[in-house]
């Protein structure tokens, strides 16, 4: 970790019930600048609910977030997108009629001038901003794939698995985030996809600077390779963190592991 | 011949057949003869559906927007002159006219942001209400119709708490109840005329009477209705270019995220209650400026033309033509409204057949007639 | 206040929860079972009430005229007919759309309940205008003060409540029950464990539909008049009730349609011009009431996932 080392998320005693179940106990975690950390466990073990309590969807019943420095614990949705966060979804939440277009642009939010008098009686300007992030757009799928950002009105329907997962991840990038959270994007994929997405991962990180990460994955090879740290969840607490290598050899995590499911 | 000549000598001959079938249409009167157009249309179209070739007009159609909205109201201004001392057939027109200006509005709601409103009638109602007051006060024309459309918005209101509270079946239930109480209200308040309604009286625009003929010379005389087909047709116009501007910007957009995915929507910062009160208003606006100018037009209104029948009569409408297809609304309205005015056998059943449709509709092609297309911001622009 | 007025308000009430919470039961079975409304389940209601109608007609026609027989054959046959119906509309309108967008089966069934509304309006002989239903219970009452109980409202009462119990009985006591509740917690599982899937959901509609049924002959009998329209404003609002008790529970249904009887009767004691607003002030309650709570008051099961 060679750059400086800002905390740019950190979560204390955060804690979330569903009726009797609980599904966050008293989570602890910490993100620096740049830093990609792989959050693991089995099925259940608190991983999505983490991310439905940072990114507003679900309502922390204790504890608190901090990004860059602000206390978000409560904050809506929109506003935790607005400060610097974007998300892709477990199982994808593209909008399939829309076109690859359209779909990255609603990760673009932010910087998109909604008013009604603008979008109504301003053609001109308006035609100029669409024009504008369609280049920003085009250039951010061509990394990730050339031949995708020729489909650029195609309906996202119609496309397979991988490249939805890089539409995705495309719409999350667009608005220029401080922290990306990735749910599962290997889900659906075989491993050579996998591997592909996963450059693509990379190479965006080293493009954009102080970018981190929270990757939620099922796949360990992915894990291995990506992430700087992993914390993993059992049953809603965290039972280990340390480099993937240490966290591998833990005894309480092969035990949540192999006796867990 | 070069592709564009082509494409533009299609459309004008679509607007020319369009102009003569709806002309041939209107006119006639024997039911056989009605019958038998009709026939004959529906196989040219299942033809030309067969032959491949609706693929290529509707390529055609695409590339040449600007030209086809041109002579659409070219045609349609054919039409209308067509029958301009003919009383009957200008007032279907102008009824056909009204219907799109309010299932556009129900098309925001329903399908661009997927807010459900099975009430349309009685925003429709609420515009022909608020004529019907206006009507003796000398409140300029086009101030009522606005009033009409602003009346509607603010009653919309009313239903704004719960329809953003609700998704799906409970909005829908908010909307059908309050689609029965505006009903059931009109027809048990005397100061709105109690079941027998009331009666709107005629308009002036800048001093011009609207429910006088127009002298044009010795010989030829303009229906009345003249005055109130052209102001429905600028209404349509109007109409046609906010939904499409609306449709090919960001809150074109930001409606359909809000349809398709409010969680996904709400995790990249789109506020859905904002686009909702939006879509929701707005419709409610159109539908209202439709209905006040209806009023004026039939010059007398009774709570029986609102009933929930007649919201599902403009639900009808939107469905049939396609989710979010203006087009498809056009189409459709004119459709729902001319064929059981035409044909006396459906007239009576009319509410039967269109349910029948529409359960066949969303059985086996629930896209609609006119599927709305992908979002082209710029037309003719792919990047 | 007069007792016996109050007496009339609280007979009433109790009749019209009766007759919301056997419709709502409906509405919270097919949505237990299915995640989907069917909008035209109030004018199934009156569909069957017509079948019912038109068999005492049918009897009387063939001279039979004991009042007991008739009853009998016009609840047998509507709540039979109805149940067939359910069943009908379940397997050839509500499953085909299982993976279609939740808009379209609600239009499906809205457009469904347009089309028995206008088919009873055309096609049933003088269908547009009110028909008198005749009163096939015991018309005695008694006298308490200056109260006035009739026998027959104590019948409906007890008919609606042993209905009531029997549903409750079914569905917690037997094989049938059983299935239709693994079939309304969780789908998948209940088809692994080899429950007919197909089968539970159509006798489920057919159950809810039965139900309506005779929900419907009790409303005839009651007001002695039934129309083409009831089915409309009893429809929405045993949706309403099934609402306020929280859709795909039993016990929230019926509990939702006494309440909402209970504001209505409330309504109509403490508002001036009673009478004739009734209805709106209805319908206002249910606005009110969805907005207010828009899970109902005992919550909905949820299942999105995110």
């Amino acid at each position: 970790m060679e750059q400086q080392q800002e905390t740019v998320l950190a979560f204390k005693g955060l804690t979330r019930r569903f009726g009797g179940v609980v599904a966050l106990n008293e989570f602890d975690m910490e993100l620096t600048n740049g830093q990609i950390v792989g959050l693991i466990g089995p099925n259940g073990s608190g991983k999505t609910t983490s991310f439905n309590v940072l990114t507003g969807i679900y309502e922390a019943n204790g504890g608190s977030i901090e990004f860059l420095g602000q206390d978000i614990t409560s904050w809506p949705a929109q506003k935790v997108y607005e400060a610097g966060v974007a998300r892709t979804f477990q199982r994808s939440r593209l909008c399939l009629e829309l076109s690859i277009f359209d779909n990255i642009m609603i990760g673009a939010h932010k910087r998109l001038n909604h008013g009604f008098m603008f979008n109504v009686f301003k053609r001109k300007a308006l035609q100029q901003q669409i024009k504008e992030n369609y280049d920003e757009a085009r250039k951010l799928l061509t990394i990730f794939d050339p031949e995708l950002a020729d489909k650029m009105f195609e309906p996202v329907g119609s496309l397979r698995m991988i490249d939805r997962r890089r539409i995705e991840i495309c719409r999350a990038l667009i608005s220029h985030p401080r922290l990306l959270l990735l749910d599962e994007p290997s889900a659906g994929m075989t491993h050579e996809e996998t591997r592909e997405l996963m450059d693509d991962i990379l190479e965006v990180r080293e493009m954009i600077d102080g970018l981190s990460i929270i990757l939620v994955e099922h796949e360990m090879g992915m894990i291995e390779r990506v992430t700087d740290k992993c914390i993993v969840l059992n049953f809603g607490q965290k039972i280990c963190e340390g480099a993937y290598r240490e966290v591998a050899s833990n005894k309480l995590v092969q035990e949540a592991y192999l006796g867990g499911e | 011949m070069t592709q564009s000549l082509k494409d533009k000598l299609i459309i004008l001959l679509l607007a020319a057949l369009g102009a003569a079938f709806l002309v041939t249409f209107i006119a006639i009167e024997e039911q056989a003869e009605i019958f038998a157009l009709l026939v004959f249309a529906g196989v040219l179209i299942i033809a030309s559906a067969k032959l491949g070739l609706t693929d290529k007009i509707s390529q055609s159609l695409s590339r040449n927007e600007r030209l086809l909205n041109l002579s659409s109201i070219a045609a349609m201004l054919v039409v209308i002159f067509w029958f301009h001392e003919d009383h009957f057939p200008l007032l279907m027109i102008a009824t056909v006219l009204l219907y799109v200006v309010a299932c556009c509005g129900l098309n925001m709601q329903f399908g661009y942001t997927g807010v459900v409103n099975f009430a349309g009638a009685a925003f429709f109602g609420v515009g022909c209400y608020t004529a019907a007051v206006l009507g003796g006060t000398g409140t300029p024309l086009l101030l009522v119709i606005a009033l009409g459309g602003v009346m509607a918005a603010i009653v919309g209101s009313i239903l704004i708490i719960p329809v953003l509270r609700t998704r799906g079946h409970y909005a829908a239930v908010v909307t059908i109840a309050f689609g029965l109480l505006f009903r059931t209200f009109l027809e048990v308040n005397d100061t709105l005329g109690g079941p027998q309604g009331l009666p709107v009286s005629g308009m002036n625009l800048f001093g011009w009477d609207f429910n006088s003929n127009i002298q044009i010379t010795e010989n030829i005389e303009f229906s009345f209705y003249m005055n109130y087909v052209i102001l429905a047709l600028i209404m349509v116009i109007l109409t046609f270019i906010l939904m499409r501007r609306i449709e090919r910007s960001w809150i074109g957009l930001n409606f359909d995220a809000v349809r398709l995915d409010e969680t996904a929507a709400a995790c990249y910062g789109i506020n859905i209650k904002r686009w909702k009160i939006l879509s929701f208003t707005l419709g409610n606006f159109l539908a209202g400026i439709a209905g006040a100018l209806f009023a004026m037009m039939l010059g007398f209104i009774a709570p029986s033309n609102f009933a929930f029948s007649d919201s599902l009569i403009l639900v009808s409408i939107v469905l049939l033509g396609g989710m979010g297809s203006i087009w498809g609304t056009i189409l459709a309205a004119g459709l729902v409204v001319l064929l059981p005015e035409k044909l006396q056998v459906i007239q009576e059943y009319r509410f039967l057949l269109y349910a029948v449709v529409m359960i066949l509709i969303l059985l086996f092609r629930p896209q609609g007639v006119l599927p709305r297309n992908l979002r082209s911001y710029i037309p003719g622009w792919r990047g | 206040m007069d007792m016996g007025l109050l007496g009339q308000f609280i007979v009433n009430g109790m009749m019209l929860g009766m007759m919301y919470a056997l419709v709502a039961v409906g509405f919270t079975l097919f949505f237990g079972v299915l995640d989907v409304i069917k909008f035209s389940h109030g004018d199934v209601l009156m569909v069957g009430t017509f079948a019912g109608f038109s068999t005492y007609l049918g009897l009387g026609a063939i001279g039979i005229d004991n009042a007991f027989v008739q009853l009998v054959g016009v609840l047998v046959v509507a709540i039979a007919s109805m149940a067939l119906l359910g069943a009908i509309i379940a397997r050839y309108l509500v499953l085909p759309l299982k993976s279609a967008p939740p808009l379209n089966t609600l239009l499906v069934t809205l457009m469904l309940g347009t089309v028995l509304r206008e088919a009873i309006r055309l096609f049933y002989p003088d269908g547009s205008n009110p028909k008198r239903f005749p009163a096939l219970l015991p018309t005695d009452s008694w006298t308490i003060g200056s109260f006035n109980l009739r026998a027959d409202s104590v019948i409906l009462l007890v008919g609606g409540l042993l209905v009531i119990v029997g549903v409750h009985v079914l569905i917690n006591r037997t094989r049938l029950g059983m299935a239709i509740r693994a079939v309304a917690q969780d789908e998948e599982t209940a088809k692994c464990m080899g429950i007919n899937f197909k089968m539970i959901v159509l006798l489920t509609f057919g159950l809810g539909s039965a139900v309506a049924a005779f929900a419907g002959v009790m409303n005839g009998l009651y007001y002695n008049e039934i129309n083409f329209g009831m089915g409309l404003l009893l429809g929405v609002i045993g949706f309403s009730a099934a609402i306020i008790g929280g859709l795909g529970n039993i016990y929230g249904a019926i509990l939702g349609g006494f309440i909402f009887a209970a504001l209505q009767t409330l309504g109509a004691v403490a508002l001036p011009f009673a009478s004739a607003y009734k209805d709106v002030f209805a319908f206002a309650v249910v606005i009110a009431l969805i907005a207010w709570r828009p899970t109902g008051l005992i919550a909905e099961k949820t299942s999105e996932r995110v």
